[in-house]
């Protein structure tokens, strides 16, 4: 157990000094979430402006700022497509080859390069979570509990959504090029998962679809913790249904990928 | 002066007939560009839809409105993914590995040899829908367009897709100072994001910098007021003094990155 943690951290620290040697991914990252919220500012204050509405199904104007803004941080975080983009590259090329003579597993290596990768985001956005109950108290983390709340809900999304990437980059053993089915799947989720629209705020057909899919615990799910826009009761259910999730993803991704590597010539496409 | 325009264009026939017959080689990748397109103008109108369920106008923009400008910002996307998307993206990986050299000796101007050498052929069966949506768009509107609209609108638009280029070749040419910027194309993607929305919901100094410094409303809102509410030459001039302002920057900027360019590797 012991050999197997410190083969993977050796990964994480490994790309996390790559990581720490190109910080312009965390600048552009910050600038994305600042930019992407000031588009959002803007819209909604002329919608709630124009109808002078004081609320929207329970969001009053801040506290759909503070929801839209939390949103695009973990959106950032849980998203791997990078990561997905260069483990299809070497199921494509044939340099997974490299992964199967060595004892590693080609899905914990990705992921802790993965985490490893985005270390930057975590650093910044670490800061400015502490920062944004200092700044703008009462819209977010409003106890303590909901700081453990949202970092658990935080790792489960972060590791559904990478196992759910991991099946779709899977699909590269029998297609060859699958970016665009990973693309694809990353433009539609960063609307259904709720990133730039609280789920709440969908038509009620559309949200009935999204509960019936684990697309609700990638970022509506810790969002909803961290502004307490869910009842506490609810936490221990839904974070129930959120790691049986991972586990069919899981499970997913493995049988996939065993049925995959049968069919894999490690000669590249 | 008319002979180098010909031979630019012909050159520019040959690289498209090249790239697509090297696109049509990947016919599931050409299938998953446009798969990739639909889910993401699907997306977009999805966006609008909820935020027109809670207001009936954005500003002068109503509901029917925002449908032609999301049609107009999409071909705009399209037409840049059509000619500019395939090279300026790879600019960074060019420098660093010193494959710019191959452009740099070829005995054609450089700029163009690098802003058009790849053509995203596939983009041209997005254009021929999203001009027929725009069409059946312009037909169904609430009010009469004319054509004095629809002419005045086309170079328009040709003037934001020349603002769209010159933006994203300014910010991919920076990595001729910063060495290695692999991260310019989705610091494009985060500014180009301005050009998404419309512009009745900037305000204040952000409405000043979008329409001057960093000029993202003249990309699609202004062709679209140009198409609905009629020509408006203040628009068009201020578009064309800042198409011709921004054109020049690229040009002072490639060719003072290129002083600074050290071949490969560097």
């Amino acid at each position: 157990m012991n050999s197997y943690l410190k083969k993977y951290f050796s990964v994480i620290r490994m790309t996390w000094i790559q990581a720490l040697e190109y910080k312009a991914n965390a600048i552009v990252g910050t600038f994305a979430i600042f930019s992407g919220l000031a588009i959002e500012f803007l819209i909604w204050k002329q919608v709630f402006q124009a109808q002078d509405l004081q609320e929207i199904r329970g969001f009053t104007f801040n506290g759909l700022m503070a929801y839209i803004f939390l949103c695009m941080i973990v959106g950032q975080l849980k998203s791997s497509w990078a990561t997905s983009m260069e483990m299809i590259d070497s199921i494509r090329t044939g340099e997974m080859n490299k992964y199967l003579i060595r004892p590693i597993s080609f899905f914990t290596y990705h992921f802790m390069m993965f985490i490893g990768h985005n270390s930057t985001f975590y650093i910044v956005y670490t800061t400015v979570l502490i920062l944004f109950p200092i700044v703008l108290p009462g819209w977010a983390f409003p106890t303590i509990l909901h700081v453990i709340g949202f970092i658990a809900a935080l790792l489960i999304s972060i590791y559904l959504s990478y196992s759910i990437y991991f099946c779709m980059v899977c699909f590269a053993f029998w297609f060859g090029e699958v970016r665009a089915l990973v693309i694809a799947y990353n433009i539609s989720n960063i609307v259904l998962s709720g990133q730039i629209i609280p789920l709440r705020l969908f038509p009620d057909s559309v949200r009935n679809i999204i509960n019936l899919t684990p697309l609700q615990f990638l970022v509506d799910f810790p969002v909803s913790i961290a502004t307490a826009n869910l009842p506490i009761n609810l936490w221990i259910p839904k974070m129930g249904m959120a790691l049986f999730w991972c586990i069919i993803m899981t499970v997913t991704g493995r049988v996939i990928y065993r049925s995959g590597i049968r069919v894999y010539g490690g000669y590249g496409a | 002066m008319v002979d180098m325009v010909r031979r630019y264009f012909s050159l520019w026939r040959c690289f498209f007939n090249n790239s697509l017959t090297r696109d049509l080689e990947f016919k599931a990748n050409f299938l998953g560009g446009l798969i990739v397109d639909i889910i993401f103008y699907g997306i977009q109108f999805f966006f609008f839809s909820i935020i027109y369920s809670y207001v009936n106008a954005l500003g002068d923009f109503t509901r029917e409105d925002v449908m032609i400008f999301l049609v107009i910002t999409f071909l705009a996307d399209t037409f840049y993914m059509f000619f500019f998307s395939g090279n300026l993206f790879h600019l960074n990986k060019w420098m660093v590995s010193g494959d710019l050299d191959y452009s740099l000796l070829r005995p054609v101007e450089s700029q163009f040899m690098v802003s058009f050498r790849y053509v995203k052929s596939y983009a041209l069966v997005s254009i021929v829908i999203l001009l027929i949506m725009l069409i059946t768009l312009i037909i169904d509107y609430s009010k009469p367009i004319g054509i004095l609209n629809m002419v005045t609108f086309a170079i328009s638009f040709l003037m934001g897709t020349v603002l769209w280029y010159s933006v994203d070749f300014i910010i991919s040419s920076s990595c001729f100072w910063f060495k290695n910027f692999s991260v310019s194309g989705w610091l494009s993607h985060e500014i180009l994001k301005f050009s998404t929305r419309p512009d009745s919901i900037y305000t204040g100094i952000l409405r000043k910098v979008l329409f001057s410094i960093i000029p993202m409303v003249l990309i699609a809102s202004i062709p679209t007021r140009i198409l609905l509410y009629g020509p408006n030459y203040h628009y068009l001039i201020g578009q064309l003094f800042m198409a011709l302002t921004f054109l020049s920057l690229t040009r002072i900027i490639w060719k003072r990155g290129l002083l600074r360019y050290e071949s490969a590797s560097s």
